[in-house]
């Protein structure tokens, strides 16, 4: 019986052993979405799976793991065994929650550097629209007006320091103007309420307000990326107005756990670079009007970087609700 | 209207092809599943199919949703006419008067009742929705926050008629919900408040956690509390067709529930739920034996039931007029046909009559399957009754923690509804009221952030309430209600809801 005992110990001390030499992958990977199913980053996280299941001959299931605008998914990856199993599709409030925790003085869920940068899939710049019976015909007469009646203009939003709280902040800092923030619980109801007609001028992802701008509902004014919007070629950015730190992207990236070993974040690196190109893929985003941005290593840790130092600076900028007064 | 019907029988055409009839009758079966199962609920069921719907066309994909959607406001009553465990959180009203009824030995005809209820309101409010879509989204579009705030008011002013017994004690537990809802970051802030660090607690006290909690486990625990156990109820099948004396006191709840709970459903929120509520304070108002609420009154069922059901058509007026989500479930169904290619939005209905149409005659279709399916099968959940005691109650708490664990993969979400359980096996016994908490729950966060957003829009100038119409309007017949039972408490001191508690006190040993 003893001897039963040490065989079975024996084995289990020699079991992870055994697993841990294995090619990776030798059992299913978790790509945890941390928003509800029907979000961007679950409508990412799906085709991202589907290609990379494809190109690993290994499946890779979506995990919804949904609470506190992210923080609870993102924090359950960060405390997940290194181990490649693990992976995350995380958006631009990766960067903002940490900030908003520091703010607040509270122990924060979870700090960007527990995370190893994979790849960069989307990036799509947000942009403004007003109600189409506003007056505001371009972005010059907006901040002009805005400037003239400082918290007079209104916004909705995500919710507070969420995406499109913060593309917003930037622009007042960039042109020097205050409008007023009228938070609500996600981006569907910040729609809602500027084709309501209850709030003056919403910041959103294009696919979202595209059908509405061509109905005719609502106004575009400009957009927050490098670029001009492929669908709106009309309409300019900021930048292009002369605001270069009106710079906003809502994005999806791949991310593992710090302390993944190399070898496995290279091959994580190389099998989302070919499953990007997969034609599958590539249909599945095009469906969803987002474009294909892909950066990886150095390039997407420069970018997430630049951006989260942005990120950082705006929510720091809006600070405490209560300290403004 | 002669277009209309030419879209229809279009329509029709696209709903009756055998593969849509099948995925119809998929999503209807596994909608009444998911509604029988207490915990798991329609936004599970939807999410956690979702993906299966990638392979599918726009329109299949939408059709086996919606058939989970209102499949599940079918099934929900099932559990809580017969266990009082409400089996999704709109049926947290059947789960008093349903479950009287079952005592009474009526449970079979409470079932039945539900069921046609269901197909009534589900039917008539097609209708509706075919007909009103875009007018009535571009008027619900017309709520903002400070008409949001009085409907809210208005709601909660209505909630302090729904009790029987001691006004004061359900208006305590409805104050104890408002508070509980207030747990989780503070919208307009970022603050965490009550959340102890636990991350979870972020998002606030879910609803599905707490109505199961408080109804179901609170259930469990008080029956084997019970020195001797409850004889089991056995019903009879012939027990399943309601009197004509039923019927008759069904007949009006069905059709006003019909169209309330319609109505709701076009406003944002989780609307299937709060026209359940509304429903049974509505009945509990305009009925003339208010008295029997609480002991098995027929339209206690008839009127909740029929209104999620009809709630469920109009949260998808917003959806597939204007591509505007009014709850989380159409938002996962708007989410399931952009992954198609299909943009929603205000050109949705032109661009894609084919989907629109069909998807309309779907409804029709899958509420008939339903009924078929329902009735009969009434019988078969019956018979979950037969089970002993020992055996089934158990069963049933793994299912209950099974399916809150499954809404959110939270365990956080487990603990919430062992120690909501605790709470209303207290409350029970000290003889309080546990849904108007439930509602508290639900209303909490609607409240404070539609006030605070208001209050945002105005500056802080709470004229901003008056100076709406709507606004106005709705404050205003919430005044005159409170103005109306002033006087009826100046002009006499006994009203019925003393009456009752008399009543009662009489019948107590």
């Amino acid at each position: 019986m003893r001897h039963c005992f040490a065989v079975l110990l024996l084995l289990a001390l020699v079991a992870p052993m055994a697993s841990a030499q294995e090619a990776y992958p030798s059992r299913p990977i978790s790509l945890v979405a941390p928003f509800p199913p029907g979000g961007v980053a679950d409508l990412t996280a799906r085709p991202v799976a589907a290609a990379m299941e494809k190109v690993l001959k290994n499946p890779v299931g979506v995990v919804n793991k949904t609470g506190a605008a992210g923080a609870v998914g993102m924090q359950y990856v960060a405390a997940s065994k290194p181990d490649g199993y693990t992976l995350l599709l995380a958006l631009s409030s990766i960067s903002i929650i940490p900030e908003a925790d520091k703010i607040f003085d509270r122990p924060p869920a979870f700090t960007v550097d527990q995370f190893a940068p994979i790849a960069l899939i989307s990036a799509d710049p947000t942009i403004l629209v007003v109600p189409a019976d506003k007056p505001w015909k371009t972005a010059k007469e907006f901040i002009e007006d805005a400037r003239k009646r400082p918290g007079q203009i209104s916004f909705s939003s995500s919710g507070i320091y969420g995406t499109l709280h913060m593309a917003m902040e930037l622009l007042s800092h960039a042109a020097g103007i205050k409008l007023r923030h009228i938070p609500t619980p996600g981006a569907g109801p910040a729609l809602t309420a500027i084709l309501g007609g209850h709030v003056d001028a919403l910041a959103s992802g294009p696919a979202v307000v595209l059908p509405h701008i061509k109905s005719g509902k609502l106004r575009a004014l400009a957009g927050w990326g490098d670029k001009r919007v492929a669908a709106l070629p009309d309409v300019p950015t900021f930048k292009e107005l002369g605001y270069p730190d009106a710079e906003f992207y809502i994005w999806a990236g791949v991310f593992a756990p710090k302390g993944t070993p190399e070898p496995i974040l290279a091959k994580l690196r190389e099998t989302l670079r070919t499953a990007v190109a997969e034609p599958d893929f590539k249909a599945a985003m095009d469906k969803l009007e987002t474009p294909i941005a892909f950066k990886q290593g150095e390039e997407f840790q420069k970018f997430f970087d630049a951006d989260g130092k942005r990120l950082a600076a705006g929510v720091r900028k809006v600070g405490k609700v209560e300290d403004k007064k | 209207m002669v277009e209309t019907l030419g879209n229809l029988a279009a329509g029709f055409s696209v709903a009756l092809s055998p593969p849509i009839l099948f995925y119809a009758f998929v999503g209807c079966v596994i909608g009444t599943l998911v509604g029988v199962l207490p915990g798991v609920g329609p936004l599970a069921g939807i999410s956690l199919l979702l993906p299966a719907t990638f392979g599918l066309d726009a329109t299949r994909a939408i059709v086996m949703l919606a058939g989970i959607y209102y499949g599940a406001m079918y099934g929900g009553s099932t559990t809580s006419i017969l266990m009082r465990i409400p089996g999704e959180a709109a049926s947290v009203m059947t789960c008093i008067d349903g479950y009287a009824m079952a005592r009474k030995g009526r449970g079979g005809a409470a079932l039945s009742i539900a069921a046609v209820g269901s197909y009534i309101a589900g039917t008539v409010s097609i209708v509706g929705l075919m007909l009103l879509a875009p007018p009535l989204a571009a008027f619900a579009l017309r709520f903002g926050p400070p008409e949001y705030t009085a409907l809210y008011v208005l709601g909660l002013l209505v909630l302090a008629y729904m009790s029987s017994g001691s006004m004061l004690k359900s208006l305590a537990m409805a104050a104890l919900g408002l508070l509980l809802g207030m747990i989780g970051i503070d919208q307009m802030t970022g603050y965490f408040r009550y959340a102890y660090g636990v991350v979870e607690l972020g998002d606030g006290l879910g609803v599905v956690p707490v109505a199961v909690g408080l109804f179901g486990i609170a259930e469990i625990l008080a029956t084997a509390g019970q020195p001797t156990p409850p004889t089991v109820i056995k019903p009879k099948l012939r027990e399943l067709l309601p009197s004509r004396q039923e019927w008759r006191e069904a007949n009006w709840p069905i059709w006003r529930g019909t169209v309330l709970g319609f109505f709701i459903g076009i406003l944002p929120g989780s609307a299937h739920i709060i026209s359940s509520f509304v429903s049974y304070a509505v009945e509990k108002r305009v009925s003339r034996r208010p008295e029997e609420f609480g002991h098995g009154a027929v339209a206690g069922v008839a009127g909740p039931e029929s209104a999620n059901n009809s709630a469920t058509s109009g949260a998808m007026v917003p959806m597939l007029a204007l591509g505007v989500p009014s709850g989380p479930i159409p938002a996962v169904m708007l989410a399931a046909i952009m992954v198609h290619g299909v943009a929603p939005g205000p050109l949705l209905i032109q661009q894609q009559p084919a989907l629109f149409w069909g998807f309309i005659a779907s409804m029709y279709v899958g509420n008939v399957m339903l009924l078929i399916l329902n009735l009969p099968l009434v019988g078969l959940f019956v018979n979950i009754l037969r089970v002993p005691y020992p055996y089934l109650y158990p069963a049933i708490l793994v299912f209950a923690t099974l399916g809150v664990y499954a809404v959110n993969n939270s365990v956080v979400d487990v603990w919430i509804m062992l120690a909501t359980g605790v709470l209303g096996w207290v409350l029970r016994k000290l003889d309080f009221e546990t849904a108007p908490v439930v509602l508290g729950v639900v209303l909490a966060p609607l409240l404070e952030l539609s006030l605070r957003q208001s209050l945002a829009m105005s500056d802080g100038r709470y004229g901003i309430f008056v100076q709406r119409p709507i606004a106005a309007t709705l404050l205003a017949v919430g005044a005159a209600l409170v103005l109306l039972n002033l006087y009826a408490v100046a002009r006499r001191s006994v009203d019925w809801r003393a009456k009752m508690a008399l009543a009662e006190k009489g019948e107590a040993p």
